[in-house]
């Protein structure tokens, strides 16, 4: 089974850079960390991800603003939201933004785990079906 | 209640008091000081009047008398030619019959010529022969034809005075001359009465007095020097002196008898408005009784209306004791909130770098090392409080939060008996009773399940907690005023005291041991119930136990989120 690729994109360098090293040791693949929505959103339109780990609190571009923004480059990206309680609102916005889920920070890391594989596995089921799709638009296209 | 606040109330009090009693006071005093003179005016014009009149009347009589006499003795003097009357037994029938007229006012009648010798004489003097060409009268009734002397004591000592009339001229002329009796018109005058101190009298140009005054003086006597203006005038004057005891007198006078003699009508000041003072006394009177009246019913009602201001104020007091403590509960939860949201970032941090560490733990190479116990132990226990550190800002925040709670229509007999529930078998092990009296059925309220489930576990937690040696717990649900419901959760406890009652909502506030408790319980309680625009209180007593009372709208007032 082929590995999610991760960005984590959170204000504070050490929780992206410890947590990194978590997921690395989970082996999960490519995990990159940038410290803001700007370099985030950068990262999106350069390289492909399967799940973001998002904050919502963040100095600048704020997560739901980065969520918006990281949609319109990809759809098909699924956003795992981190949020401090008092937040909780900007969380339910960025699920109806589209995000996947949110958890709360701090958050146990079986729980982060749980969340990307779900992610992971719906992201992947959901390429499927485009895939498969694709195929049959070709063979419907192919004369005879 | 402090100093300050009383002198206040009683300074409003006093204020409001002089305000309306001078107020009553003053349209009061006009409306009878008014009344009262225009009354004095019109009786003051009445008793004018009146002297008047009498001063008029009585001037008239005494002329017309004195006039009647005169004109008797004209008549005798055209009738009896001089050598006919100054026969003696001739002149005594005119005198009979001038007596028998006028009912023995005459004393004497002598018979003059023109030279002023005395002709005939029939009376008490020896008067024959006695020649009066020097005297005043004489000139004057040969010049006026007509004299009327002023008042002297005659022969019998009583008051007398002389008429004298001329009867021809020149050579020929004569003169009758009579003595006659001044009571005539004198007891005209001395019968004059008003009252007790009205009289009237007549007083020469000399200011001699002519007739017998009732009050001061005699006749013939002067009288009291400047007492009175003797400057001659025509008609009737008026006016008011004062007498030398003071006493304020009315007076009226009028000259008479070519203005030889002054008639005067007096009356004191004190009798003739004697019914004018009498009202006025009347007046003061209802005006001290009506001002009295005022008085009272002002200071009455000043006292009420005092004390419902009072009253207005001590609830306004309580009002915005009130509105403070919601006003301190709120900032200290937003305070609690700001510092919470910023410990949550490194708390996440720190249970990072455990579960990073405790990762590491896990690695084959790392299985040998001898303290691995420790280690897993000691990064179990900060990864433990880490949480626990968590558990704490969650709670401040979900205090401070203004979330979009879930609102639905809740049966809250439903919803308590929940959390009963899970209370139940604790409380059983701890020998406690939990009774249970629900109004039912209650009507439905807007709420947050799950908010009010916290509420009412908490509650119950507390109540559990008070009740270490068993005991009873007693939930009472009811509607209350104004469309709300109420729940009292009452337990028969260890109870608290009112120091601890006044900080019992406030964050971080807890009585409870080191550990055990977060003090967030009760504030995030206040918080949900404040929410949802109702209200949270608790009353207690020590050794007896501790009621909380919950008040909730039937409608949902939020207007504040
Ligand atoms: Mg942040």
């Amino acid at each position: 089974m082929p590995k999610p690729r991760i960005l984590i994109v959170d204000d504070e360098e050490r929780f992206v850079t410890t947590l990194a090293k978590r997921l690395i040791e989970r082996e999960l693949e490519v995990v990159v960390g940038v410290y803001s929505g700007k370099e985030a959103i950068e990262e999106v339109r350069n390289n492909t991800y399967d799940v973001i780990i998002l904050d919502v609190k963040m100095p600048g571009l704020d997560g739901v603003e980065t969520l918006r923004e990281m949609k319109k480059i990809d759809p098909g990206i699924e956003v795992i939201m981190l949020t401090g309680h008092a937040s909780v609102d900007s969380a339910v916005e960025g699920m109806r933004l589209g995000a996947y889920e949110y958890l709360m920070k701090p958050c146990e890391i079986d729980e982060l785990m749980e969340k990307i594989n779900g992610a992971y596995e719906l992201k992947t089921a959901r390429d499927e079906r485009i895939r498969q799709a694709e195929v049959r638009k070709m063979v419907d296209r192919r004369p005879g | 209640m402090p100093k300050q606040i009383t002198d206040s109330y009683r300074g409003l009090r006093q204020y409001i008091i002089i305000i309306l009693l001078v107020a009553a006071a003053i349209p009061l005093a006009v409306i009878g000081g008014s009344i009262y003179y225009e009354y004095r005016a019109s009786v003051r014009e009445k008793v004018t009047t009146q002297l008047k009149s009498i001063v008029t009347h009585h001037k008239e009589s005494i002329e017309s008398f004195l006039q009647e006499i005169t004109a008797a003795m004209r008549v005798a003097t055209h009738l009896k030619p001089l050598d006919k009357i100054a026969q003696t037994e001739v002149l005594q029938n005119v005198f009979h019959s001038l007596q028998r007229e006028y009912k023995h006012a005459f004393e004497d009648l002598g018979v003059i010529d023109s030279k002023g010798a005395h002709l005939a004489y029939i009376g008490a003097y020896d008067l024959l022969g006695k020649n009066y060409s020097d005297a005043a009268w004489f000139k004057e009734v040969m010049d006026k034809r007509v004299f009327i002397s002023d008042v002297f004591l005659g022969y019998r000592q009583v008051p007398h005075f002389v008429i004298a009339v001329k009867e021809g001229e020149g050579k020929g002329a004569w003169i009758l001359r009579a003595t006659v009796d001044a009571a005539r018109f004198g007891t005209v005058v001395e019968n004059v009465r008003l009252g007790h101190t009205g009289e009237a009298f007549i007083v020469n140009k000399e200011g001699y007095y002519e007739t017998r005054p009732r009050m001061a003086g005699d006749i013939l006597e002067k009288i009291e020097p400047g007492s009175l203006d003797l400057a001659p005038f025509d008609g009737v004057k008026f006016w008011e002196v004062k007498d030398k005891n003071g006493q304020k007198v009315l007076r009226a006078k009028t000259w008479m008898k070519d203005n030889n003699w002054l008639l005067i009508v007096k009356q004191d000041v004190d009798e003739a408005f004697a019914e004018v003072y009498k009202t006025r006394n009347m007046a003061i009177a209802l005006f001290v009784i009506g001002a009295l009246l005022v008085a009272v019913v002002t200071f009455f009602t000043t006292r009420v209306l005092v004390r419902k201001i009072e009253k207005a104020d001590e609830q306004k007091r309580a009002l915005d004791e009130q509105l403070i403590e919601s006003a301190k509960l709120a900032s200290i939860g937003e305070l609690s909130a700001g510092i919470a949201h910023e410990i949550n970032n490194p708390l996440a941090i720190i249970g990072q770098e455990a579960g990073w560490m405790q990762d590491l733990l896990k690695r084959d190479d790392l299985k040998g090392i001898k303290e691995m116990d420790d280690f897993k132990d000691s990064l179990r226990e900060i990864a433990r409080q880490a949480g626990q550190c968590k558990e704490i800002t969650h709670k401040l925040l979900s205090f401070a939060r203004k979330t979009e709670s879930v609102i639905k229509n809740v049966n809250i007999n439903e919803l308590i008996e929940d959390v009963i529930g899970i209370v139940e078998r604790e409380a059983a092990v701890n020998n406690i009773e939990i009774v249970r009296q629900y109004d039912e059925p209650l009507p439905l309220i807007y709420g947050d399940p799950a908010q009010l489930r916290q509420v009412f576990l908490n509650l119950l937690n507390n109540a559990t907690d008070a009740l270490k040696r068993g005991g009873e717990i007693k939930i009472e649900t009811g509607t209350g005023e104004d469309d709300s419901i109420s729940i009292k959760v009452s337990d028969t406890g260890v109870g608290m005291p009112k120091e601890i009652l006044t900080k019992i909502f406030d964050p971080f506030f807890t009585t409870k041991p080191q550990r055990k408790g977060t003090g967030l319980g009760l504030s995030i309680c206040h918080g949900i119930i404040e929410e949802l625009g109702g209200d949270i209180t608790v009353a207690s007593q020590v050794g007896k136990g501790t009621t909380f009372t919950i008040n909730l709208p039937l409608e949902q007032k939020r207007g504040e989120t």
